[in-house]
């Protein structure tokens, strides 16, 4: 009542009438959001009972693998909890970037009206995003190195190493989310959406060497200097979380308290920034603004809506379709993101690899480790892939419309059209890339041939690929948040991303087999035939993909409209 | 399920004088255990103005959502000038224009490629297309907005660059959610006008509202859906019998109108 007499007569109601509130309560909200949105949904709960069991299932194997180093000298430990500890720092901030994107439960765009500061926000986001699976398996891979601490090191080393985990794990969480909600930032900003492009497909290429280097020093014997490089690491915050223990088993606690601070250290840091980003995001503009507006319109509707880069687009339905998507793989930010990274790490990495990455790496290698290129035969079976998974963007083309399909639904787009067109965009954008990668084959193996010979299965391989998800697309359509970041994705959605991305693959190497066996028959006349065989072969595969799903399409383009609308 | 008499069916004088532009018969949409269109019965007579009011949740978006063919009935049917929505979508679709509520358009086109991608893909001749685009984006007050992404349009623009997008084919039938609803008073009024000389024209439309004085001034006859069932149906005069349509919405639809003793503190 006393409230009530001091609203009424237009005093501020008393402090006390309002709760703090605290980090706690973005936790509980992520959960209950989380169990109502699975509640009654029976291929959500099994898509999140599969990223479960997928997550302990490397957690475990990541526990086991630390926890093995337990039987290794000084040294074997060292490596492991120091390069172990750094992949998985890099892991968090590449793989939310390149494939899974983050949770987008909780959107900072829905607590912009809400009188919360921005340090309180950031800490309700941090909390609630450690509520999740990744951080789960993080956090079980990791304890697997308090075995080894264990046994040689006392309790405080435990202890120390203990604490050294959650560093870690905050570390790699606020990592993600930081990297991501700055490149979110980026893109949408016309003014470095393009440069950010080329960063993000930098990093993404990252895999590649970090790969090899990976191989390389697998490959090596020279374990004194491979601890020298360790040593090093475990300085940078990528490693020092998870090397406290192992200081203070060997006798120096001064230095686990160094390596606490610079982990604290580096964790403030990535959550300062990553609130410096996120006032942005909670405006939630899709697009930095109307800068467009300032040019006038230069021709006809129809003129502007074809691309002046394609000249030779027929003006009709399948012409506009062509050109619509064409521009959306540029113009949405979450189609372009998806676009570049699965360029750079779905045809650049396994290019390199397939041209005998190991002589790329070669100044780290050891003389004489250099396996060189690989035989033919290993070499399609890789191109394969690349040309398979170029076309795994568009497994879920539809999310990425949203309900902005219904625009086709009601226009009645035959489904045959719809889904040639949309493959068609998407070839124009991926062959010159897939050609490329066929030279740098040729040029890296030396020899002239080798280009025609990957082209023609990079063609059967894409074709292949796409008719795969082109049924993918209709069939097993899930809904992306309408968010304003390109890399939010809903809960669950990444197994599921994962799992189409996997089986349309098996099933692109079912389809293309024919081509491999070709290959490896023909031997020397392959690279002669290659481009028409695999041009045909991916041709016909697509038009038959097409002809086949898309007549699936016309009986449930209303089903697939409500499976890529998100529901709020 | 029941039939429209023939004259209703394809190919038996369905644009015929007098025959109903819409029919609906028996449709009914069930989201789990809710049950959010229970059986709409519908005759849309042609070259009328039809008001379909409701309260929020009344289903009037899943009603329309059928009658365009974005949402699959769970029973009954949806005739568009004498072609069934759901049997035969393409005639349907041919003849109907729509704009649909809370779905978004293919944002990160301008309004012009937004209307020349619509035009094209309904398989018009990219002359009329442009002509007609050109015509729309300048009566509606959208050709100062340049390569605009849509994305980037104000609330009412959007709505402004969706209806053009329902009138670029020359539909004989519109269906439209909440065409009113975020525009300003003069687009409001423009918009009547448009839709006025359309219906002037022969053309039929059908909106849903809430809002009493758009629908008191515009429609020809009016239908209020409560609870996924129309309760009232008829001219607006015979509908409202003399009271204020207000009167008899709140009267049909029931529930209260007044605070009593709650929100002192507001």
């Amino acid at each position: 009542m006393a409230l009530t007499g001091a609203a009424l007569t237009g005093a501020e109601p008393p402090a006390a009438a309002y709760h703090r509130v605290s980090a706690r309560h973005f936790a509980r909200l992520k959960l209950r959001i989380l169990r109502n949105s699975l509640r009654g949904r029976t291929s959500r709960v099994v898509l999140f009972l599969g990223g479960v069991l997928f997550g302990l299932y490397l957690g475990g194997m990541g526990f086991l693998l630390a926890a093995l180093s337990a039987a290794g000298d000084g040294q074997v430990r060292l490596l492991v909890a120091s390069f172990g500890g750094a992949a998985l720092v890099l892991g968090a901030v590449l793989l939310p970037l390149v494939w899974f994107g983050i949770d987008d439960t909780l959107d900072p765009a829905r607590f912009a009206l809400l009188p919360l500061r921005r340090g309180q926000l950031v800490r309700g986001l941090f909390a609630a995003a450690l509520v999740s699976v990744p951080a789960g398996t993080l956090l079980l891979a990791t304890a697997g190195l308090l075995v080894p601490v264990a046994v040689h090191g006392g309790f405080a080393a435990v202890a120390v190493q203990l604490v050294g985990l959650v560093g870690g794990l905050l570390l790699c969480v606020a990592a993600g989310r930081a990297v991501t909600s700055a490149f979110a930032t980026m893109l949408r900003s016309r003014r470095v959406r393009d440069l950010a492009g080329i960063l993000l497909a930098c990093l993404a290429a990252l895999l590649a060497p970090l790969q090899l280097a990976v191989v390389s020093a697998l490959g090596s014997t020279d374990w004194d200097r491979l601890a020298a490089v360790a040593r090093v690491v475990g300085w940078t915050p990528l490693a020092a979380p998870y090397t406290v223990g192992i200081e203070v088993a060997e006798g120096r606690p001064v230095a686990a308290l160094a390596k606490l601070l610079i982990t604290a250290a580096a964790v403030a840091g990535l959550l300062w920034w990553w609130g410096r980003s996120l006032e942005p995001a909670m405006v939630g503009a899709a697009t930095a603004g109307p800068a467009r507006a300032a040019r006038p319109a230069r021709a006809g509707p129809v003129a502007q809506l074809f691309p002046r880069l394609l000249p030779g687009l027929p003006v009709t339905a399948t012409g506009a379709l062509v050109a619509r998507e064409v521009r959306y793989w540029w113009r949405d930010a979450k189609r372009r993101a998806n676009l570049i990274t699965v360029a750079a790490i779905g045809v650049l990495v396994p290019a390199l690899v397939t041209a005998g990455g190991s002589r790329v790496m070669i100044g780290l290698a050891e003389p004489g480790t250099d396996p060189g290129p690989a035989s033919p035969a290993v070499a399609n079976l890789t191109v394969l892939f690349v040309g398979a998974f170029a076309a795994s963007v568009l497994a879920n083309q539809f999310g990425f419309d949203g309900t902005a399909y219904a625009g086709n639904v009601t226009a009645g787009v035959p489904g045959r059209r719809e889904l040639a067109a949309r493959a068609a965009a998407h070839a124009i954008l991926m062959v010159p890339l897939l050609a490329l990668v066929g030279a740098v084959v040729a040029v890296v193996r030396g020899e002239a041939a080798a280009a025609p010979a990957a082209w023609g299965v990079l063609l059967a391989g894409y074709g292949t690929g796409l008719a795969v998800n082109q049924y993918a697309s209709v069939l097993a359509a899930y809904p992306l948040p309408e968010s304003s970041n390109p890399f939010a994705t809903a809960s669950g959605s990444g197994i599921a991303k994962s799992l189409l991305a996997l089986v349309a693959i098996v099933v692109a190497y079912v389809v293309a087999a024919p081509v491999l066996v070709a290959a490896a028959l023909l031997d020397g006349a392959w690279p002669v035939v290659a481009v028409p065989v695999g041009l045909g072969y991916g041709l016909a595969a697509t038009a038959l993909g097409c002809y086949l799903a898309g007549d699936v399409l016309d009986r449930r383009a209303p089903e697939l409209l409500a499976a890529v609308t998100p529901n709020r | 399920m029941p039939e429209p008499p023939a004259r209703y069916r394809r190919g038996v004088g369905g644009t015929g004088a007098g025959a109903p532009a819409l029919v609906l018969r028996g449709l009914t949409k069930r989201f789990g255990t809710m049950l959010a269109v229970a059986g709409v019965d519908l005759d849309v007579p042609a070259g009328s103005f039809f008001g379909l009011l409701g309260p929020n949740g009344a289903g009037k978006t899943t009603t329309l959502s059928m009658v365009v063919g974005l949402l699959r009935p769970d029973a009954g049917r949806a005739w568009v000038l004498g072609h069934d929505v759901w049997a035969d979508p393409v005639a349907a679709k041919h003849r109907l224009g729509a704009l649909p509520d809370g779905v978004r358009l293919f944002d990160r086109l301008s309004g012009a490629e937004l209307l020349a991608y619509t035009g094209l893909l309904r398989g018009m001749d990219p002359a009329t297309v442009d002509q007609r685009a050109t015509e729309l984006l300048d009566v509606l007050a959208l050709g100062d907005a340049g390569r605009t992404l849509v994305v980037d349009y104000s609330a009412g623009m959007k709505k402004k660059i969706g209806l053009a997008c329902a009138l670029l084919h020359a539909p004989r039938l519109l269906v439209l959610d909440e065409p009113f609803e975020a525009v300003d008073p003069v687009s409001a009024a423009l918009i009547r006008d448009i839709l006025g000389r359309y219906v002037a024209g022969g053309g039929t439309v059908i909106f849903s509202s809430h809002v009493m004085e758009v629908v008191e001034r515009l429609c020809s006859h009016v239908a209020i859906l409560d609870q996924g069932v129309i309760k009232t149906v008829g001219p607006l005069d015979q509908v409202r019998g003399g009271r204020p349509l207000e009167a008899v919405f709140v009267e049909v639809v029931g529930g209260r109108t007044a605070t009593g003793e709650e929100l002192s503190w507001l």
